[in-house]
């Protein structure tokens, strides 16, 4: 019994460490109905500017504190007075795709002035170790909880007793309304974001002495838990922020304790899941609290799309088709061929994010379901790999479907971070159902592209299979939008309300969908198991979730000749920018946000 | 199946120079350097691997120049940032491919990398030479894949040799970095530990992003083990080692050689006291390939220690250079000097030969080391 102890202990104290996060995260979610996924990247710039202030000035620990925080706040102002601030009459998804921007160039302006090497940053409290039950605490971890708890209690003060807090609440409820009655909305914004990212700072700060290691790979990790523990107590719910951080450490630790080691963010992204089923709010958010996201279409604002006529459709479609005849070398088919396979899950995305409301962050289990459908038919029942393909988009938009089905009555921020943890769930389970995905050692020899019999190995056929693939379903997606169905999924997107009011069944459109969508994504993915020959768990991650949704927002959402120009470019991009080496993504994060900043409506515009 | 005719020659220069690579026709003078093609990450998650793959190369490069380069020509790479992402690294792969002035290919770093490129190397008839891929396939991947990374079924063995009978552990406890390197060489380790006579009370795979081990270590205490094994690299190995520490578990630790750098000990402080290493080279080794490694290393980089990422890159370099000699510059002759060459002086096997039926090296050296005052040293044999 006393391991149960020490395991709501243990759970305990990492919920502590995630608390930090997901309080900042909280706060800013309060106010501008943004999650902020440069949080992470504050932390990060926070345990690095520790690490200096320790390391080489040797600052005592208050005053490294104090450093951290202005350092970290003055960060959060510069993001929110040149990154966000200008996109705020914009569409409400521009500011998520900025923050997402902000992050990678943060993120990489450390790796570029501190190596990515990791780093000791040591603990400058006594090394005293108190014993709770099995096991003991720290200093470190009473003033991380100190940290953590009083933060969550002064700004709870702050926001319910003082009249810029009222002023944030108010702003937070309905912007409009609080600017006409005098509300300085843009201080606002500056203060929260000030405090947001100086509490990010020195938690980074606190979480790297508490394992006396930094590096840059912290800050994507960190924006996952935080989030994951914010939602779980109620997005903008500050002090539900802290106690949805302490469920989440319980029931990682407790996965633990029963299933093991590898089955722990298994359960992470349960709970969230769970929870946003049962009470999409949040665990404490009161009956009475206004609806999350505004009621209707603002979180996917109409636009103008640009019309391409259809004869320059038809050029370029023929001109992309005789490409391979021309002398381009290996390498640009290549990259043509993986922003066709981009372009595929661009296309799927692009349907139930953009068509019909639904943000995907989960898009790439749609592509590792496909992949490893059509991967162990072709190697373990020899299905000819044409098949084996098809069958991976059938197999991807049945399971897809189911999976994603519970997150159909949520809505707005919600559908993202259900998504993003179904997304996670399918690579875990991947991981660990080793007897049929053979887990963490992947599956290889897996045969190569084949049509009829005639195998497909030279660029040039892989590069006409997959293109013609991609036309194949773009053609039939413009079909789509066009037709009734079109109309329904726009209708349910821009009011669903009022579309339910007509009568649609709006799970029954959303599922339709998501098959549509979900076949797309499978066959991309079918077809990149082949073309790679190998695939594990980690083929088909998070970061290509997100890049699908970087894709989507940038050639416009619902636009189907956006999406795939979209993955043009960002496939495109980084392999242009190779020649800055080090640089790329740093040129690549840059380039993003000037794109979200003068084209918020996408390249093409939203259909 | 054509691999290189005329038309790829023709493609493959156009290529670069679409590519905005600085190619000429003069790229076939024998006064330019033979180029190596190098896939792996600068930046994104294992970008720190690809950095210590560098310092590792470069120093190698310069003792190569030093001695007279190859038949006199100076040999150098293009390192290409892959972020061991496989969507990159097929680009790249077909990048070098059609490159005529790429004689060899080094990388990628993380096998879904690496063996998604495979294919496209064996079809160009371009060596694919993976020194950190230990995945057992790899080199399933066809005649043009070849790697110098320690086989898990070789290194395994030899630290549960020490775990169990120098050290004389009987229960152990596994945790395992949960990729394919760390569950291969999990399956090796437990399966050696047993015939050597211990039992594997608990087994435990984490994610590489793992940070937090206390209640994974509350499984370990509860197993009662008198020894940890740990299948990690030196980040999460020295968070596991501080937070065993933390929650008091006092057992005896045993790191696979993957730990074997100076950050291991600067990350685990204290906690990484008396932890046992296995490892392939030591600092004193009297070896004359090792003392001019570190001699080399500490002197171009300021003092620094080498690890055995920059080990495998250094060697991965100078095993290029022995098949480059052999070999010229022709990409099929390249591939059947692999075949050919024998013992080159390697920091990890002594000398090494290729074994042309797996196209792997057997035969890796062992030093067993321990952390004493803060340092790696040979393990003079006292219990701990």
């Amino acid at each position: 019994m006393s391991s149960w102890l020490d395991y709501t202990i243990n759970g305990l104290i990492v919920g502590n460490v995630y608390a930090l996060v997901a309080v900042g995260l909280a706060l800013i979610f309060g106010v501008s109905r943004l999650i902020n996924f440069a949080q992470g990247s504050i932390y990060l710039v926070g345990a690095y500017i520790g690490w200096v202030a320790v390391v080489q000035l040797h600052t005592p620990l208050p005053l490294t504190i104090i450093v951290v925080a202005v350092v970290a706040a003055v960060v959060g102002l510069i993001i929110e007075r040149f990154g966000l601030r200008p996109l705020q009459n914009s569409v409400r998804i521009a500011p998520l795709l900025a923050t997402i921007g902000i992050s990678f160039v943060l993120d990489q302006l450390v790796m570029l002035t501190f190596s990515p090497n990791p780093r000791a940053l040591p603990s400058q409290l006594p090394d005293v170790r108190f014993q709770v039950g099995g096991g003991t605490i720290g200093p470190l971890d009473l003033l991380i909880a100190g940290v953590g708890i009083s933060s969550a209690l002064l700004l709870f003060v702050f926001l319910r007793y003082t009249k810029l807090g009222w002023a944030v609440r108010a702003a937070s409820q309905d912007r409009d309304a609080a600017m006409q009655m005098g509300v300085d909305v843009n201080r606002v914004n500056q203060t929260v974001f000030g405090i947001a990212a100086a509490l990010g700072g020195v938690s980074g700060l606190l979480v790297g002495m508490y394992y006396n290691q930094i590096d840059t790979a912290m800050s994507l990790q960190a924006t996952l838990k935080g989030v994951v523990a914010e939602v779980v107590g109620g997005a903008g719910n500050v002090p539900g922020a802290v106690i949805g951080s302490m469920l989440l450490g319980l029931v990682e630790s407790y996965g633990v304790a029963v299933f093991g080691t590898s089955y722990r963010n298994l359960f992470a992204f349960l709970l969230l899941v769970v929870v946003l089923v049962l009470r999409p709010n949040g665990l404490f958010a009161s009956a009475r609290q206004a609806p999350p996201e505004p009621l209707t279409g603002t979180f996917i604002a109409p636009s103008r799309p640009v019309r391409i006529p259809r004869w320059a459709l038809a050029v370029a479609i023929v001109a992309l088709a005789i490409l391979p005849l021309l002398p381009v070398s290996f390498y640009i088919l290549q990259t043509l061929i993986n922003a066709w396979l981009l372009g595929m899950l661009a296309l799927s995305l692009t349907l139930v994010a953009g068509t019909i409301g639904q943000v995907s962050l989960g898009h790439a289990a749609l592509l590792a379901i496909g992949a490893y459908t059509s991967a162990l038919l072709s190697l373990t029942l020899n299905v000819p790999v044409g098949l084996a393909i098809m069958a991976g988009g059938l197999m991807s938009a049945a399971l897809g479907t189911i999976l994603i089905s519970p997150s159909f009555r949520l809505r707005g921020h919600y559908v993202s971070i259900a998504t993003l943890a179904i997304g996670e769930i399918v690579s875990l389970v991947i991981l660990n159902w080793e007897s049929v995905t053979r887990g963490p050692i992947g599956i290889s020899g897996i045969p190569p592209l084949s049509l009829f019999g005639y195998d497909l190995i030279s660029p040039a056929s892989v590069y006409w299979f997959a293109f013609a693939v991609m036309v194949v379903l773009a053609l039939l997606q413009a079909r789509l939008l066009g037709s009734h169905l079109g109309r329904c999924f726009r209708a349910i997107r821009d009011d669903d309300i009022a579309a339910r009011a007509y009568g649609l069944s709006l799970n029954r459109y959303k599922s339709l969908a998501f098959i549509f969508g979900g076949f797309a994504a499978g066959v991309s993915g079918g077809i990149a198991a082949h073309l790679y020959s190998y695939i594990n768990h980690e083929t088909f991650n998070t970061q290509q979730s997100i890049l699908a949704l970087t894709v989507v927002i940038l050639g416009g959402l619902g636009n189907v000749v956006g999406a795939i120009l979209g993955a043009v470019a960002l496939v495109g991009l980084p392999e242009v920018f190779r020649i800055a080496a080090e640089y790329r993504i740093l040129i690549y994060g840059i380039v993003l946000l000037l794109l979200v900043r003068f084209r918020p409506q996408g390249l093409l515009g939203t259909i | 199946m054509s691999n290189i005719n005329r038309r790829t020659l023709v493609k493959g220069s156009l290529a670069a120079m679409m590519a905005g690579a600085v190619s000429s026709r003069s790229a076939f003078a024998d006064t330019d350097p033979i180029m190596l093609g190098v896939s792996g990450p600068l930046t994104g998650p294992n970008a720190q691997y690809g950095t210590q793959w560098k310092q590792g190369f470069d120093l190698a490069l310069d003792e190569i120049t030093a001695a007279g380069g190859i038949n006199g020509r100076k040999l150098a790479y293009q390192f290409e940032d892959s972020q061991s992402d496989p969507r990159q690294s097929v680009a790249i792969a077909q990048k070098f491919v059609s490159d005529p002035k790429i004689v060899l290919e080094l990388g990628d770093f993380s096998s879904p990398a690496s063996m998604a490129a495979s294919p496209i190397y064996q079809r160009g008839g371009l060596v694919q030479f993976g020194f950190t891929n230990s995945h057992p396939d790899f080199t399933k991947g066809g005649d043009f894949m070849w790697s110098t990374s320690v086989s898990q079924a070789d290194e395994q063995p030899l630290l549960a040799r020490y775990a169990v009978k120098s050290l004389g552990l009987k229960k152990l406890a596994v945790l395992h970095l949960n990729t394919d390197w760390g569950r291969t060489s999990r399956d090796y380790f437990n399966n050696a530990a047993k015939e050597y006579g211990a039992e594997i009370v608990v087994t435990e795979g984490y994610i590489a992003e793992e940070r937090d081990f206390r209640s994974t270590l509350v499984r370990v205490r509860d197993a009662n083990p008198d020894g940890l094994v740990l299948i990690s690299y030196y980040s999460d190995g020295a968070l596991i080692a501080r937070q065993a520490r933390q929650v008091g578990l006092k057992q005896v630790i045993c790191a696979a050689s993957s730990v074997y750098s100076p950050k291991f000990i600067e990350l685990g402080g204290d906690a990484v006291e008396d932890v046992h290493v296995g490892t392939r080279y030591f600092p004193e080794d009297p070896r004359p390939e090792v003392q001019k490694f570190i001699a080399g290393f500490k002197k171009k980089y300021n003092g620094l220690e080498p690890d055995a990422f920059n080990a495998y890159a250094y060697d991965a370099m100078n095993m290029a250079a022995a098949v480059l000699k052999i070999g010229g510059t022709d990409r099929k002759a390249i591939r059947d000097a692999f075949a050919k060459v024998k013992d080159v002086p390697s920091v990890i096997f002594g000398t090494a030969t290729f074994d042309v039926a797996t196209r792997r090296v057997k035969g890796a050296m062992n030093a067993e080391l321990v952390v004493r005052k803060g340092q790696f040293a040979l393990w003079d044999g006292k219990p701990t």
